[in-house]
């Protein structure tokens, strides 16, 4: 690598270190506030330093890349493959930028080997964006998928040339090209499992071997048997048909047997993440009930070991519970026995997020959490949706929380002096449109305030990397897929019954007054019923970002007073004059500037708490 | 009409009568009194025949009456209350927009109510008359789908066009009353279908059969026809699952202020004159209107009209035949029509329904040197959107390779993301075949009357000037290979001040575009922007400038847009992307 390239690659090292939750042992509050303080401070000033480098060098050098020298692109494809390795991604963004710029140029020669290599590395760029999106339905995610399947067919599509290509590396690149266009999600498990199938027949070809016998086949075709036997996690029982229960049932007592074997060898149980398929299937093919493949999933969590930190651990601990829910959520009678077990369930597995240690595992953890917050069961005895959600962004996205809380607080104040001018301004709101009693009034609004301020960007969990671990200003395809944190945060809140009234601010905090711009489409501001909290979400959410957290990602950076007065000067189209109006009285504005610090620190005391 | 002429005589004179009864009532004999007073029941009878029909006239005058005052009044009431509410609300834009939008709608309603009156009186006083003037099936197909498809979507219907044998596109008829007639029995498939439904319209033409009823209109039909040409019958079918009408309506259907009451159309907006109107132009034009229908269940209607054919275009259609065309698309029908127009244009259509088939099969047909010579986009595929499709075929296939979009949506709506993801061009459905194969032989032309190979061949924009301004030599090689083959011609700037100094001495209007490198030495490609953008001359303004950089920061895209730049053209040189830039700007 070049010498840029290293420090690039420190500096995100080191962004992560600065960024990451913070254990505060023994120390005051103060003194936790400055660490934070100088500690985003440094992580801002590296983050700057790196935009310099990458103007200064790299993207100088893909303006030039036909006449880059041999070593200068293979420096650059051993760069970008530090910026994503395997269950670590330090820049996918910067990768899938690299690798589209060396498919560009592979293309503009013609040269077909390079082509195939970076299409394979290019998808598996999108699979990782694709990553983000898993389990939400939500418009705009499933390109993606499709970016990513694209990718990897047009590569695939040359194991016809298999024999004219002489390059080993070049084959391996296929033949995982070919593997890799069943990843993620499909409309059928027939779909996949076909797609599995096919690669599985192409895995054991004696042709293809006997042509390439370098190549390490037995291990293609263990992972792939692994792949097989994984697609039962995501398939449900009714979009299976028999034959593929079979040829599922086939792989998993491959992979099982063959982990079972290596953990007698060492003297160990069988990994948990292949203990579950092997279960599972017995269900599927109707040897088990359902009640009791979920007796035995409570079996392998409740013998998990809590300070188990490995891949496995984290399996047993976080993802197999989400499958667990995930049963429950479709068979919701089974729920009313369990929600003990669920409650105590849930408790357990933020005790061991708790105790987890900080390092780089935490982003393999957080995809688990993820996994188990689209899966999450609300019981009368369990944590509470909102209570797991802020949770998860104080420990994983805690620029993030403070964002959000300082426009919780100042979302409260705001809507404190509306109501003392105007009682009846949120009567849009049904919950709040028929109390007479002024002071309950006020207290319904203001927790309402409070709350959807918090839980208006939960959607951002999703894209952990590109908010809370950003080492570097964003590129348009980033802030593109920033976006659907508003579709994401509406379809988490929408699902869940307590946190159900605030999915409306998720949705709409981004659109415009006027509709005439902003996202997502699907928010129609005159179909809301809680339309004049959004605006005011939606502009106190504006003043955060555009003072504060923007100037990172898009290079905004705004004084508190250039902000009031660009938002007035939006009225009428970003924002609605009834609310702009009120920030024309510089009382008010210096009321919400109070606001904004208090919120401030107040999400930095819930940091602190959580940190000692 | 007879039994009601004579009545009214009666009804209008009946003195005369009683007054030769009275007269002759004295001296005669009691057969000839019986006869009379038999002859009096009858005409008493008469008279209280014509009282009922007067009384029913006036009845359905005061229906009418009754009806348009409510039907009038319900629009008129919507503007009114709008107003007020706008009024109310003028500070708040969206709410008086949304006000705004459905005062149009109510406009709009208020004078089709209108004009249906004024087109029944032309009916009734006999002043309606028809034109005869040559018109394309296809325009008026794609007419009706624009006014009707919006309606459907809004109730959430399932509507399909389907276009059966087409033996002539060239027509002669009066346009506008068939869209009436057509746009009429559709929207009221539309209306009466509860939301969600099924609705099926097709269109057809055969030959007009000779024991075709209205026998004195294709005379006149032939009398427009130019020597040798035939006239069609023109057949369309509309059918709906929607709430249907009993047999005792059905006969009634066609009489003016008739509508369909009960409690699912009261809120139902209408005057009831229009199917009175569409039967009388249908006759107008001797052509028959059938009707089915079945309470519950749904209707269908079949009109078939004799209309004259005009003369084909001349000119011929210049198609690769012979080639291959790669259709994609994983509906049936949609498919199989591609597929039948293709093949009558001597095409050889290849379906896939799934992207990563399409692709696969590309990338081998690339690697073999055997590309089709276009890619025609359907609405569907199995695993994927067609234009994420299209994104990566444009990738794939190079910046020349045709990619047509055949798509039910409103080009309009979708043409920045269409373009964007390398369309070339866009079909309207349904399909027409002048349509598609028209479309393809534009964008295959010039591919097929070179003689190299496919990849060699590109677009032909010779007569526009671009100014490339470049600083890197092996850049500008590259860009001027690209843009070469276009047949554009291409003037290079160095720098950013050689490119103002190019820009001002050149004379108004002659650059088409401006492809502008942001980091340049002696003057960056911001400063030449915002000096260019400065100059006292209308093109200065107006000429589109693509920022061309590997910068890619969200801040570099609004620093080069601030600078007066239109868009952002990431390094390298992505063929696809240049391409799409080039057919968008410069294809007019």
């Amino acid at each position: 690598m070049q010498p840029y390239q290293e420090e690039y690659i420190a500096n995100l090292r080191e962004i992560a270190r600065l960024t990451a939750r913070k254990k505060a042992s023994g120390q005051s509050f103060d003194a936790f506030l400055s660490e934070l303080a100088l500690d985003g401070e440094a992580a801002r000033r590296i983050a700057c330093r790196n935009n310099d480098l990458l103007r200064e060098k790299l993207f100088p050098m893909l303006d030039h890349l036909p006449q880059a020298t041999v070593e200068d692109l293979q420096d650059l494809q051993v760069f970008a493959g530090e910026l994503m390795t395997w269950g670590k991604e330090l820049d996918t963004g910067l990768f899938c930028q690299i690798h589209q710029a060396l498919l560009n140029l592979a293309r503009l020669n013609k040269d077909r080997n390079s082509m195939i290599r970076e299409l394979y590395w290019l998808g598996m760029g999108y699979n990782s964006l694709y990553n983000k999106t898993i389990g939400l339905e939500v418009p705009g995610a499933e390109k993606y998928t499709s970016q990513m399947r694209l990718c990897f067919a047009e590569a695939a599509a040359y194991l016809k040339y298999f024999d004219e290509i002489p390059d080993t590396d070049t084959r391996g690149y296929i033949l995982r090209s070919r593997a890799n266009m069943s990843l993620g999600t499909f409309k059928t498990a027939s779909e996949k499992i076909r797609l599995v199938k096919q690669t599985l027949q192409i895995l054991q070809d004696a042709d293809y071997r006997q042509t390439e016998p370098d190549l390490p086949w037995d291990r293609y075709l263990s992972m792939t048997h692994q792949q097989m036997a994984a697609s039962i996690s995501h398939s449900r029982e009714q979009s299976m048909s028999p034959e593929d229960i079979t040829d599922v049932m086939e792989s998993v007592y491959i992979v099982y047997n063959t982990q079972f074997q290596e953990a007698a060898a060492r003297g160990e149980q069988p990994p948990v993440r292949y203990a579950f398929p092997y279960n599972a299937i017995e269900y599927y093919c109707g040897l088990i009930t359902l009640d009791t493949l979920l007796t035995r999933l409570e079996d392998l969590m409740d013998h998990a070991d809590s300070t188990d930190y490995s891949a496995n651990g984290m399996y047993a601990l976080v993802s197999l519970p989400a499958f667990y829910c995930q049963y429950l959520q479709e068979y919701p009678d089974l729920v009313p026995r369990r929600t003990e077990y669920i409650a105590s369930l849930y408790e357990k597995i933020l005790q061991y997020v708790d105790a987890f240690p900080g390092t780089e595992k935490s982003e393999h953890l957080f995809l688990y959490l993820r996994q188990l917050s689209v899966t999450f069961l609300e019981t009368d005895n369990s944590i509470s949706y909102s209570t797991f959600m802020q949770k998860l962004m104080i420990r994983f996205a805690p620029e993030t929380y403070i964002h959000s809380r300082i426009v919780a607080m100042a979302a409260t104040a705001f809507c404190d002096m509306i109501l003392e001018e105007d009682p009846s301004f949120f009567d849009d709101m049904e919950e709040v449109r028929y109390i007479l009693d002024m002071s309950e009034k006020r207290h319904l609004l203001l927790d309402y305030a409070m709350e959807s301020g918090t839980l208006h960007d939960v959607g951002k969990l999703n894209f952990m990397n590109l908010y809370s671990q950003t080492g570097r200003q964003w590129f348009k395809e980033e802030y593109e897929m920033a976006q659907l944190h508003t579709a994401v945060g509406n379809s988490y809140l929408s699902s869940r019954f307590s946190t159900r009234p605030y999915a409306a601010v998720a949705h709409g905090h981004h659109t415009w007054y006027d509709a005439s711009r902003g996202y997502p489409e699907s928010y129609k501001r005159l179909e809301c019923p809680y339309r004049q909290m959004v605006d005011v979400i939606g502009l106190v959410d504006w003043l955060e970002n555009v003072t504060n957290t923007a100037q990172l990602r898009i290079g905004v950076d705004k004084t508190f007073e250039d902000a009031i007065a660009d938002a007035i000067a939006l009225e009428g189209k970003r924002f609605s004059p009834l609310l702009t109006a009120r920030l024309r009285d510089s009382q008010v504005a210096e009321r919400l500037r109070q606001a904004f610090d208090a919120g401030f620190q107040d999400a930095c005391r819930h940091l602190y708490e959580d940190a000692v | 009409m007879a039994n009601s002429e004579i009545n009214q005589k009666q009804y209008h004179n009946p003195t005369s009568l009683t007054e030769q009864s009275m007269g002759k009532d004295i001296g005669e004999d009691s057969t000839g009194c019986l006869e009379r007073i038999r002859l009096l029941e009858q005409q008493n009878a008469a008279l209280e025949e014509a009282l009922q029909e007067a009384r029913d006239a006036n009845q359905a005058k005061s229906q009418f009456l009754s009806s348009m005052s409510h039907d009038i009044r319900t629009p008129m009431n919507a503007i009114v209350g709008m107003v007020s509410i706008a009024l109310s609300h003028i500070d708040e834009k969206p709410r008086v927009q949304d006000c705004l939008g459905k005062i149009q709608t109510a406009s709009a309603h208020l004078m089709s109510l209108v004009n249906d009156v004024l087109d029944m009186s032309r009916i009734d006083s006999g002043r309606m008359s028809l034109r005869e003037e040559a018109f394309s099936l296809a325009d008026l197909v794609h007419d009706i789908s624009v006014v009707v498809r919006p309606q459907a979507v809004q109730r959430n219907h399932n509507l399909q066009m389907e276009i059966g044998t087409i033996l002539q596109e060239n027509l002669v008829g009066d346009v506008l009353r068939l869209r009436q007639i057509l746009v009429n029995i559709i929207g009221n498939a539309v209306k009466y279908t509860p939301d969600g439904g099924e609705i099926r319209v097709r269109l057809s033409q055969c030959p007009v059969p000779a024991e075709f009823p209205m026998a004195g209109s294709p005379a006149s039909i032939r009398e427009s026809l130019v020597p040798g040409s035939e006239p069609v019958l023109l057949e369309f079918q509309c059918s709906d699952n929607g709430i249907g009408m009993s047999r005792e309506f059905l006969d009634r259907i066609f009489e003016p202020f008739e509508r369909v009451h009960s409690a699912a159309t009261s809120k139902i907006e209408g005057t009831g004159l229009g199917m009175s109107i569409v039967k009388n132009l249908v006759d107008r034009m001797g052509g028959r209107i059938q009707v089915e229908s079945r309470e519950g269940e749904g209707s269908r209607f079949d009109i078939a009209i004799p209309l004259a054919t005009a003369p084909q275009d001349a000119k011929s259609l210049n198609l690769p035949t012979g080639q291959t065309v790669l259709v994609a698309e994983s509906l049936e029908e949609p498919a199989g029509q591609m597929a039948a127009i293709l093949q009558d244009g001597g095409l050889q259509p290849l379906r896939m329904q799934a992207g990563l088939d399409a692709v696969t099969w590309l990338t081998e047909a690339q690697y073999e040197n055997h590309m089709p010579c276009a890619l025609l986009l359907g609405q569907e595929l199995e695993d994927m959107s067609v234009l994420e499709l299209a994104r990566h075929v444009r990738q794939l296939a190079g910046m020349d390779f045709p990619i047509l979009l055949v798509s039910e949506a409103d080009w309009a709506q979708i043409e920045f993301q269409a373009s964007r993801a390398g369309v070339n061009a866009f079909v309207p459905c349904p399909l027409f075949q002048s349509r598609l194969l028209g479309t393809l032989a534009d964008l295959t032309s010039h591919r097929h009357q070179d003689t190299g190979s496919p990849e060699d061949m590109e677009a032909d924009y010779s007569g526009c000037h671009i100014l490339l301004v470049e600083d890197n030599a092996l850049n500008q090689e590259i860009a001027l290979e690209l843009l070469s083959v276009t047949g554009a011609n291409v003037q290079v700037a160095d720098d950013g001040a050689q490119a103002v100094e190019l820009f001002a001495a050149s004379p108004e209007g002659y650059f088409d575009l401006i492809f502008m490198d942001v980091q340049m030495p002696v003057m960056d490609g911001y400063e030449a922007t915002r000096q260019i953008r400065a100059m006292p001359r209308q093109d200065a303004r107006d000429i589109w400038i693509v920022a061309m950089t590997a910068n890619a920061f969200v801040e570099d895209i609004r620093l080069s847009q601030k600078a007066g730049m239109n868009e952002h053209f990431s390094k390298p040189l992505d063929p696809g992307h240049l391409r799409e830039i080039l057919h968008r700007q410069l294809r007019n």
